[in-house]
């Protein structure tokens, strides 16, 4: 048990610690990147649970396998966006960014 | 011939001027002078109609005849509508009908230059009407409603001239003030609805539940009831201390001061004490008030005539003062008195009306100091206003002496300190119209006024009015009730009382001796009082203060309580509705700014959010 | 030979029609565009008065009953037990009449033709005018005809939308501000009427019929269905089991109060009923005199109706255990109004002051629970619409000829406009109650009635008649009597064309003071069964 607490305990670490960067940073990049930590604990969860969960099955790794992929992809469209905006406004600072708004 | 042939035609009497107010009315301007002709006609023949009811119920024998329609049905309710000629009721309809057509009549000539003639005959000709629906009421909902309409048409004619501000602001006084009156009377009414077995309205079966099953209405609510009529009453007849709407009613047209003012409409007060008489006999508090109220009226109104100058306030006053007789005579239990006094008071009242409007329409001036030495050119008017002021004052053998006496006879036997207070007023009342007649009749004629004597149209009624004035009043002496037993037939004997007789004439006559020493001799001098006193004469010459004291008193809070009101309503009650109007837009402003565009503000936005719901829900478990 | 017509139907429909035929109208001819809605509003006026002289009070209004499902949403029967083969969600399209809409079917007639008359004032885009005029009175009528609850809420809506948009174009300066008030306050008003409705649907409108399969279930709004669940025992709104408490069936007393208090809510907001009046103040002094016919005329007079339709005839016990409450909050209506009108500078503001006094007596006669208080209260109501109609096509006639309605600047109008001051005094006189006048019959019933329960409230309530001789007289004859300012000397009389609907008020405001029991008499049976059947309740 104290195997999967530990792996949560890390899990949730990084988690905050991408959450931080996606709120605090100003960066697109390093938004982004924030991001691919946050799923990255998102992961490490699914993998902890796979293998030291209730019912341990390989279900959450081949879980984790997708969301790998999706966020591979996830990221380079983001990249694709950014680069596009960069072009635009010759600068990547997202709160110089509101077209959302309505 | 049967005995009610005529009184079961009775309603046609009020239709006939009713026909000529809706002729006038739909014609319009168009007719002047033949729309004062229809008026007059329609009278006429009212007063033809009610001679033949009067001469079908001379003889005392005839019955009563009413007639009942459903005015409102609802349920198992029943308003009702209907007419009842009884002895009291023909008396009126003779009263109303006689002084109306005289009143038609003359101001055929006091109202010939006046472009809306014809306006004013139809007005004249609703009034007319509803005062005879008034009369032949036979149930209290029926009575209130042309009681109410009576009041309107007094409204309209008090401010038939409406360009003056004085006939705008009188008209407006005379209807709210008696409108306090009506609500009174309207309270009364509802009282007696609920209360009456039956539900029934109908002045017979009141005197019935009265009559034979006393205690069907506990005694508590009789004399709120009763008290809550004679609110009504005092409203319509002027008494004190709703007085203050009828001297300032003479801004209207002087007939109308005749007709309305003096003979009918103020009467109806008294009138309507009369046919509710078994309520208000059925409690000794309300019959105490009605007689205090009346004597203090007839003395407190007496006073102020004495310090008057324009003619027709003075006779205002002096009105006043005699529907006070009247109520005091109900008050100790006279009703016979009471329209007794009613009836010569209607005559001698509108000829000393109709004669002021005769002097007016010849000086073109209320101020009786402005006048004087009018004896010589206005002969007629000058006799007949004569006979008219010595009816008033209550010298015999005219009318006045009779009904006065029968009223004093009254009290000194119920209430000794109201006759005292009777008395005096009885002194007054002799002595303001000495005052009247002397300054108006005797003296020297004032320079560069052409008076001259009225047309015949205006000067017959006189005459006849002062006919009516010297004889009337021997329907009912002392040595002969017929007029009592005809109206009452179960009613009080009139007790003869010589000791009553002799004190009236003497104030009476002192009263005018003192006039004429004072205002003709130059004995006394004019200002003997006003010297020695002056603020006393100031005091009685300004009316008590009286409508000073109402405007401090009820005017003035009820507009500031207007206007508190109102403020509030803007800042309170509206000022809650702008609050919530700007406190959603403020919601909605602070939720645009939360709406930046600022993809970090929203994650952060959605975190916090998430961390609320997580803790709200873990702490659902703790509690 | 009028029998098989779907009379009730075509009262609704008409001024729809006529709608869709203005805006068909090319809008330069602004004839023909008055024409067609004057046409289109005289003939549900012609149909309910034939409707008036038809109708049997003893038999009620059972043949113009119309009643055809409107629309029908079939549910999951199968929580149901096996004997249940259908369950569906109903709306019917349900048009009745009785003694108690009739009245107000007549006043919506009369005041919407004389409105239509009127609106020879109005000076801009017509077709959209006339188009939304005619709207307004489909909502009208439907309102006043639906019998079902859905319909009902429809057509209440109705009248909302045209009124925001004639209040908003055609009206004074502040017309925006007093359209957007009327709309948020009225649309609070429906979305309480729209709870409570909900409520009543969800425990009430449920009925079984028993089909060939077995049982079919229909939840539906029809006012009939609802109203005799209410009074039914057996119902399973008033049945307190498991079964009931299972589907939500069980309309405990909470849930009632809560709807009674909500339809008080949505009804008080119209009539309306103090604190809740500020908005009526803006659409009075706002809107052109024509609308204002209507509206105060008219659309005051649903508020009164759904109160006694929804409120009272629903929830009588409810309203029994208050009638302290509302009889105290018509009688503040009666002094509130009556006060503050007499305070008013601005005519428009008195009459909207005095329309909220008269409406204070409307709430007492409805307070009395007795027939003569509640045919007290539909009298005043309709009384005090063709009163104020007459009174608002006064102030359009003087408004247009001196620009003003401000009491300091009118005076002495008698003399260069007789008649129209002379119908002005008429009008003035019949709201302050003068026997003989239509104001005077509803004000005494009602009056009447309340006296019976609660004396002295009623008493401080008869008041108000004092105040309302005091704010009529002055404001009345500060217009026509006194002298006439030089501006207003040459003036025109009344046009035939205004003249026709003020005399057509004035005769019928006549006639209803001096004639009532042409009305009374067709409420006659309009409340007994109700009043008959809250007393073996209460009693019981």
């Amino acid at each position: 048990m104290s195997m999967l607490s530990s792996y949560l305990t890390l899990a949730a670490v990084l988690f905050c610690i991408g959450l931080y960067g996606v709120l605090t940073k100003r960066n697109a990049i390093i938004v982004l990147l924030s991001i691919e930590l946050m799923l990255n604990a998102v992961n490490l969860n699914l993998i902890a649970f796979s293998k030291y969960g209730v019912q341990p099955s390989l279900a959450g790794q081949i879980f984790s396998l997708f969301t790998i992929s999706v966020a591979a992809a996830e990221a380079a469209v983001g990249i694709a966006v950014l680069i596009v905006l960069y072009r635009g406004r010759a600068s990547v600072n997202v709160d110089e960014f509101d077209e959302l708004r309505g | 011939m049967d005995n009610t042939f005529f009184a079961e035609y009775a309603w046609l009497v009020p239709l006939f001027p009713f026909i000529a107010f809706a002729v006038l009315t739909a014609m319009g301007k168009g007719l002047k002078k033949t729309g004062a002709w229809i008026g007059t006609i329609a009278s006429f023949l009212s007063l033809v109609l009610s001679l033949c009811i009067a001469g079908e119920r001379l003889s005392g024998n005839a019955p009563d005849y009413g007639n009942q329609m459903d005015w409102i049905t609802i349920g198992k309710l029943k308003l009702v509508a209907g007419f009842e000629v009884t002895n009291l009721s023909t008396l009126m309809l003779v009263v109303v009908t006689l002084v109306a057509f005289l009143v038609n009549l003359y101001s055929q000539g006091y109202m010939k230059k006046d472009e809306r003639i014809s306006t004013f005959f139809a007005y004249v000709a609703l009034f007319t009407s509803s005062m005879l629906g008034l009369v032949l009421s036979d149930n209290l909902l029926t009575f209130y409603i042309f009681w109410e309409l009576v009041g309107v048409c007094s409204f309209l004619l008090v401010g038939f001239w409406y360009q003056k501000p004085e006939a705008k602001a009188a008209a407006k006084k005379a209807f709210i003030v008696t409108r306090i009156g009506d609500l009174g009377l309207l309270i009364g009414l509802l009282l007696l609805f609920w209360y009456m077995p039956g539900h029934a309205l109908d002045f017979t079966t009141l005197h019935n539940v009265y009559d034979t099953q006393s205690g069907a209405i506990s005694t508590g609510i009789t004399t709120l009831i009763a008290l809550l009529i004679f609110v009504g009453a005092v409203g319509k007849s002027g008494q004190f201390p709703l007085h203050v709407w009828l001297p300032d009613a003479m801004e209207g047209p002087t007939p109308i001061s005749a007709l309305i003012h003096a003979a009918t409409m103020v009467a109806a007060g008294v009138f309507l004490v009369v046919r509710t008489f078994d309520i208000f006999e059925a409690s000794q508090v309300a019959m105490n008030t009605v007689a205090i109220v009346g004597a203090f009226t007839a003395i407190f109104a007496a006073t102020i005539g004495l310090a008057q100058n324009d003619i027709k306030r003075i006779l205002a006053y002096s009105t006043v003062s005699q529907l006070g007789y009247m109520m005091l005579a109900l008050g100790v239990g006279s009703v016979t008195g009471a329209m007794f006094h009613l009836f010569t008071h209607a005559f001698f009242k509108a000829l000393l009306f109709l004669g002021a409007g005769s002097v007016i329409h010849s000086v073109h001036t209320q101020d009786i100091r402005e006048m004087g030495g009018l004896g010589r050119k206005m002969k007629i008017t000058a006799w007949t206003f004569g006979l008219g002021s010595l009816a008033l004052s209550g010298i015999p053998p005219f009318s006045g002496f009779w009904s006065k006496d029968a009223i004093l006879t009254a009290a000194l036997d119920k209430q000794p300190i109201l006759f005292v207070v009777a008395v005096i007023a009885a002194f007054f009342t002799a002595l303001y119209m000495a005052r009247l007649f002397f300054l108006v009749f005797a003296g020297k004629p004032r320079e560069g006024q052409h008076a001259k004597e009225s047309s015949s149209v205006m000067t017959i009624p006189l005459i006849v009015l002062a006919v009516l004035a010297t004889v009337s009043g021997f329907v009912e002496t002392p040595f002969n009730g017929w007029l009592g037993h005809w109206l009452f037939p179960e009613g009080a004997e009139h007790d003869a009382s010589g000791l009553v007789m002799v004190v009236s004439a003497a104030v009476g006559l002192l009263g005018l001796y003192i006039g004429w020493l004072t205002f003709v001799k130059g004995t006394i001098r004019r200002n003997a009082i006003s010297d020695r006193a002056p603020g006393l004469v100031t005091l009685v010459a300004r009316k008590y203060y009286i409508d000073e004291l109402y405007h401090v008193l009820f005017v003035r809070p009820l507009q500031g309580l207007g206007k508190v009101l109102d403020l509030f309503d803007d800042y309170v009650i509206d000022g809650v509705v702008r609050l919530t109007g700007h406190g959603a837009s403020a919601l909605g402003r602070l939720n645009s700014r939360l709406q930046g565009g600022q993809v970090q503000t929203y994650a952060l936005t959605a975190l916090i959010s998430i961390v609320i719901l997580v803790v709200a829900i873990a702490g659902r478990r703790f509690w | 030979m009028l029998d098989d017509l779907p009379v009730l139907s075509l009262i609704v429909l008409a001024p729809l029609l006529g709608a869709l035929i203005v805006l068909a109208l090319p809008s330069a001819r602004s004839n023909w565009l008055r024409i067609t809605a004057i046409i289109f509003t005289l003939i549900p006026f012609i149909l309910t008065l034939w409707l008036f002289a038809d109708y049997q009070p003893a038999v009620g209004g059972g043949a113009y009953t119309e009643h055809s499902t409107w629309l029908s949403i079939p549910l999951n029967q199968e929580q149901f037990n096996a004997s249940v083969t259908s369950l569906k969600l109903v709306f019917d399209y349900h048009l009745a009449v009785d003694g108690i809409s009739l009245p107000l079917l007549l006043l919506t007639g009369v005041v919407s033709t004389m409105s239509a008359l009127a609106s020879v004032h109005i000076r801009k885009r017509w077709k959209t005018y006339y188009s939304l005029f005619l709207l307004l009175l489909t909502g009208i009528y439907g309102v006043f005809l639906a019998r079902d609850l859905v319909l009902f809420f429809i057509f209440f809506e109705v009248t909302l939308i045209p009124m925001f948009f004639l209040i908003g174009i055609w009206g004074y300066y502040g017309r925006e501000k007093a359209a957007t008030r009327f709309l948020i306050y009225n649309g609070l008003g429906s979305a309480a009427m729209l709870l409570s409705f909900l409520i009543l649907i969800a425990t009430l409108g449920f009925s079984a019929v028993e089909g060939a399969g077995g049982v079919n279930l229909l939840f539906g709004g029809n006012y009939d269905t609802i109203l005799s669940n209410l009074s039914n025992p057996a119902a399973y709104a008033n049945v307190d089991n498991d079964l009931t408490h299972q589907f939500g069936l069980y309309l405990n007393d909470q849930t009632k109060w809560t709807a009674f208090v909500l339809l008080l809510i949505a009804f008080g907001i119209k009539v309306p009923i103090f604190p809740f009046h500020t908005w009526m103040l803006r659409v009075h002094t706002e809107a052109p005199p024509p609308v204002v016919m209507i509206h105060s005329g008219i659309l005051l007079k649903m508020g009164v109706y759904g109160l006694i339709r929804f409120a009272m005839f629903l929830f009588p016990e409810q309203l029994h255990a208050w009638t302290g409450v509302i009889a105290v909050l018509g009688v503040i209506n009666i002094l509130y109004g009556a006060i503050l009108a007499c305070v008013q500078t601005e005519f428009k503001l008195v009459l909207a002051y005095s329309s909220i006094s008269h409406m204070g007596i409307v709430l007492l006669g409805i307070a009395s629970l007795e027939e003569v208080g509640l045919q007290g209260a539909i009298y005043q109501s309709v009384s005090h619409g063709l009163i104020s109609a007459l009174l608002f096509l006064i102030v359009g006639s003087i408004y247009e000829r001196t620009n003003t309605t401000q009491l300091s600047e009118l005076g002495g109008l008698a003399r260069s406009v007789p008649f129209i001051s002379g119908v002005l005094l008429l009008g003035g006189l019949a709201s302050l109650g003068l026997p003989g006048l239509s104001g005077f019959v509803g004000e005494f019933l009602s009056f009447l009635g309340m006296f019976g329960s609660m004396k002295i409230v009623t008493a401080i309530g008869v008041l108000g008649i004092l105040f309302a001789a005091v704010y009529v007289l002055r404001s009345i004859l500060n217009i026509t009597y006194g002298s006439l300012p030089e501006q207003y000397v040459g003036m025109k009389d009344a046009r035939f064309i205004e003249a026709l609907p003020m005399i057509t008020l004035a005769a019928l405001i006549i006639l209803l003071g001096v004639y009532p029991s042409i009305l009374t008499d067709l409420m006659q049976h309009g409340f007994s069964g109700f009043l008959e059947q809250i007393h073996t309740r209460m009693g019981g």
